[in-house]
C-alpha cells in the first residue's frame, strides 16, 4: 500500500467547463488544506479524490487504492461533503448507524461506532432527533460524524467549519489535529485563511482549476521570488537598527512598527539577511525576537492568487 | 454472495423500503393499485343489488320456481299456458302498439312482458297478442363470462397501466429521485460496490411493488368473488380453476414487477426526464402485437400475455387492428415465457450495473 494520495496529470471537465486541469499532487499524512476562491476547483478535487466524479484524464490513487473501487477505498476514507441533503426520515443516530450498516458492519459494531462518532462531534443529545430538524451547525457536525464513524485513515472534509460556532470550531480543529497526530491524512478545504494557517501542515493553493502551489507554507513562500520576504524584528532601538541594516546589501525596505518596539524589513535573501543580523546583534542592539511576517497562508495567497473571495 | 454483501444489501433495502412505502410522492401508486379493486367492489355492489331485486321477484311469485321451470317456457306458448306453468307473474309490463293497417285504418297490437325469477336467475317473457314471442334468461352467475371480464381488467388495465406506471414511479425514483433530492452521495460514500447498491435498491423496489400489486390482485379476486353465493364461490375456486388462476395472476404480477422494474431502473439512470423513456416503453409495449417476431422478444408484455390463464375472445366483427391487440396470436409456453421475462430483466439489470459504476455525483447539472 502506498503512503500517499497521488494525482497524476488529472484533469476534469464538465462538458466544456474546466473543473481542474493537469493536477499533479502527492499528499503526505497530516493536515493538508485546499485553499482557493470559489470555483477554483477545491470541491472538484475532493470529489475526484473520493470517486464521486471520475477524471476526464489522469489517475488518482488514495494510499494505493483506485477511486473507482469504493468497496476498498471507503474502508479507509471518510468524506464530509458540502451537500446539505440527507436521506429522508432519519434521526442523527439512524443516519450514522445506517451508513455503518451499509459499510457492512454488524448491528452491534455499527451501534457502538455510531455512538462513538456522535460523542466525538458532541451531538449526543440531538442524536435521537430527525436530521431534518437540525440547525446548519448540527448538520455539519453529523456529516463530520459520518466521515469519522469508521475511523478512516483519510479524512476528506469540504468546508468542515462552515456553520459552526467558535467553540465548536475549536473542538473540531482539535479533532482534526488529533487525527493528524495519529498519522491520518486530513484534507480540508477552506476559504477562511487564518484557520487554514493555524491548522495546516501543508497547503495546496488552487486558482481557476490549476494548482498554483503546494507544500509546507514556508517552502511555498520561499519560492515566491518576486515578493521580498518580510521579517519583523522586535528590539529596543528600532531606528538605530534600521540605520545599521541599511548598510546591508540584502536589505530593500524597513519601517518602524506602529507600536515603536519593532522593525519590519523587506529582504530578497532572507538567509543571508539573518546571518548579517547576527553580526548587528553583537553591536549592542538588544534583539528580542525575529520572525517572518509574511510566510503565512494569507500572504502567500495574496501573492499568488490575489485578494478575491477570501475571509481573513 | 458473501455475508458482508448480504448485510449491505439488507441495509440498502431497509433504507429504501421506508422511502418507497411511505413517500408522499408515491401515494398515487397506491391509488392506481387500488383502482381495479374499487372497480370490482362497485361491480359486486351492482350485482348484489340486482340479486336483491331478483330475490324480491321470486318472493312475490305465486309459485316457487326452479331454473328448470324457467327453461320450460317456449316461444309460441299462450299466455294461459305460461301462467299455468309459472303462475301469475309478479312483475308485468304491457303496452299497445298501433300499426297502420290496410285502407288507412290502424291495427292495435298488445305487447306484454312477464318477469319471473327462481331467486337467482331472471326470466323475461315477451308476448305479442297473448303469445310468447321472445324469451330472455339472465343467469345470476356466468362464471365463464365473469372470468373473461376479470382477465380483461387484469390484462388491459392492471398489467399494462397500473403495474406499468407503478413500477415507473417506484423504480425510476430509486436513483433519479435521490439525484433530485441531492442525497445519492450518501450511498456512494460507503464502502459498498455500486452493483451491490443497485441490487439492494432493485430488490427493495421489487419487494415494494410486489407487496402493493400482489395485494391488489388478491383484493381484486376477493372483491370479484364477493357477490357470488358460497356454493358458486366454491364452484368457481375449486372446480373452475379460480384459485389456480388467482395464483397465476399473482405470479404474472410478480414477473411484471421484475420486468418493468428492471426496465425503469435502467431508464432512471440513463435519462433525466422520466416522461420520455416511459412514453417510449409504453409505446413499445403497446405496439408489441404488430412487431416482427424477433423484436417481440424484447418486450415484457409479450411474455406476460402468454402466461395469463384466460384468453380474451375476440367478438365477431371486431376490427382487425383491435382483434390483433386483444388476441395473443403468437403465444409461447409458460416456462419459456418465465425464462423470457427473467432474461429481458437480467439484460436490463446488467446495463444498470454498468451504468451505476459510471454514475457521477454532479447535482448542479441535474
Amino acid at each position: 500500500m502506498s503512503d500517499r494520495i497521488t494525482f497524476e496529470d488529472v484533469s476534469k471537465f464538465y462538458g466544456e467547463i474546466l473543473g481542474v486541469n493537469r493536477v499533479n499532487l502527492s499528499i503526505p499524512p497530516g493536515i493538508t488544506s485546499l485553499v482557493g476562491p470559489n470555483g477554483s476547483g477545491k470541491t472538484t478535487l475532493m470529489n475526484l479524490m473520493t470517486g464521486l466524479v471520475r477524471p476526464s484524464r489522469g489517475q488518482i490513487r488514495v494510499l494505493g487504492f483506485k477511486t473507482d473501487d469504493p468497496e476498498n477505498m471507503f474502508k479507509i476514507v471518510g468524506y464530509s461533503t458540502q451537500f446539505d441533503a440527507f436521506p429522508k426520515g432519519l434521526t442523527g443516530y439512524q443516519f450514522i448507524y445506517s451508513y455503518l450498516c451499509l459499510s457492512g458492519e454488524g448491528s452491534e459494531n455499527a451501534e457502538r461506532l455510531a455512538r462513538q462518532a456522535i460523542e466525538r462531534v458532541n451531538l449526543v443529545e440531538a442524536s435521537s432527533r430527525s436530521v431534518a430538524s437540525y440547525s446548519k451547525g448540527m448538520r455539519q457536525r453529523i456529516r463530520l460524524a459520518q466521515a469519522l464513524a469508521h475511523n478512516p485513515k483519510v479524512l476528506v472534509l469540504d468546508e468542515p467549519l462552515n456553520g459552526l460556532d467558535p467553540l465548536a470550531r475549536s473542538e473540531m480543529i482539535a479533532l482534526f489535529r488529533a487525527a493528524a497526530a495519529q498519522g491520518c491524512y486530513v484534507i480540508i478545504s477552506s476559504h477562511i485563511l487564518h484557520e487554514v494557517d493555524v491548522i495546516s501542515d501543508q497547503v495546496i493553493l488552487l486558482s481557476n482549476g490549476y494548482v498554483v502551489a503546494e507544500g509546507q507554507i514556508q517552502s511555498v513562500r520561499s519560492e515566491i521570488q518576486e515578493h521580498p520576504t518580510q521579517i519583523l524584528i522586535r528590539c529596543d532601538r528600532p531606528r538605530a537598527l534600521a540605520a545599521k541594516l541599511f548598510e546591508s546589501e540584502y536589505m530593500i525596505e524597513a519601517s518602524v512598527h506602529k507600536d515603536g518596539h519593532g522593525l519590519l524589513v523587506k529582504t530578497r535573501d532572507a538567509d543571508r539577511f539573518y546571518l548579517s543580523l547576527n553580526q548587528l546583534a553583537l553591536d549592542g542592539i538588544e534583539i528580542e525576537s525575529i520572525a517572518p511576517a509574511d510566510d503565512d497562508v494569507l500572504s502567500v495567497y495574496e501573492y499568488l492568487i490575489g485578494n478575491e473571495e477570501v475571509v481573513r | 454472495m458473501t455475508r458482508k454483501t448480504w448485510t449491505q444489501v439488507r441495509a440498502v433495502m431497509r433504507l429504501e423500503m421506508k422511502k418507497t412505502f411511505f413517500a408522499k410522492r408515491g401515494l398515487w401508486i397506491y391509488a392506481v393499485a387500488l383502482l381495479p379493486v374499487l372497480l370490482f367492489i362497485v361491480y359486486a355492489a351492482v350485482m348484489a343489488n340486482e340479486q336483491h331485486g331478483t330475490a324480491n321477484i321470486a318472493r312475490r311469485s305465486e309459485k316457487s320456481l326452479t331454473y328448470q321451470d324457467l327453461l320450460a317456457v317456449k316461444p309460441g306458448m299462450t299466455k294461459e299456458e305460461v301462467t299455468t306453468l309459472l303462475g301469475r307473474p309478479p312483475d308485468t309490463f304491457h303496452w299497445i302498439e298501433n300499426r297502420p293497417g290496410e285502407n288507412g285504418s290502424h291495427v292495435s297490437i298488445s305487447h306484454e312482458q312477464y318477469h319471473y325469477s327462481d331467486g337467482q336467475n331472471d326470466l323475461w317473457v315477451g308476448m305479442v297478442d297473448s303469445k310468447v314471442e321472445n324469451i330472455n334468461i339472465h343467469e345470476a352467475f356466468n362464471l365463464g363470462q365473469d372470468a373473461v371480464m376479470f382477465a380483461g381488467v387484469f390484462q388491459f388495465f392492471f398489467l399494462r397501466l397500473a403495474i406499468f406506471f407503478g413500477c415507473l414511479g417506484i423504480f425510476m425514483n430509486l436513483f433519479r429521485g435521490e439525484i433530485l433530492d441531492r442525497s445519492l452521495h450518501f450511498y456512494f460514500l460507503s464502502p459498498i460496490r455500486r452493483d451491490v447498491l443497485m441490487a439492494g435498491k432493485f430488490l427493495a423496489g421489487l419487494l415494494a411493488t410486489c407487496v402493493i400489486f400482489v395485494a391488489s390482485e388478491m383484493l381484486q379476486t376477493l372483491a370479484f368473488l364477493w357477490h357470488f353465493s358460497p356454493s358458486t364461490r366454491d364452484l368457481y375456486l375449486y372446480h373452475n380453476h379460480g384459485l389456480e388462476h388467482a395464483f397465476i395472476y399473482a405470479g404474472v404480477t410478480v414477473l411484471a414487477c421484475i420486468g418493468y422494474g428492471a426496465f425503469f431502473l435502467v431508464a432512471g439512470m440513463l435519462f433525466k426526464n422520466p416522461i420520455l423513456p416511459a412514453a417510449a416503453i409504453l409505446i413499445w409495449e403497446g405496439i408489441n402485437p404488430f412487431l416482427p417476431a424477433i423484436l417481440k422478444q424484447f418486450s415484457v408484455i409479450y411474455y406476460l400475455k402468454s402466461l395469463c390463464p384466460v384468453d380474451i375472445p375476440v367478438s365477431p366483427g371486431t376490427p382487425a387492428f383491435f382483434a390483433l391487440l386483444v388476441s395473443n396470436s403468437d403465444p409461447i409456453s409458460a416456462p419459456l415465457a418465465v425464462i423470457g421475462v427473467i432474461v429481458v430483466a437480467s439484460v436490463a439489470l446488467v446495463v444498470s450495473g454498468l451504468q451505476v459504476r459510471r454514475l457521477e455525483i454532479n447535482y448542479t447539472t441535474e
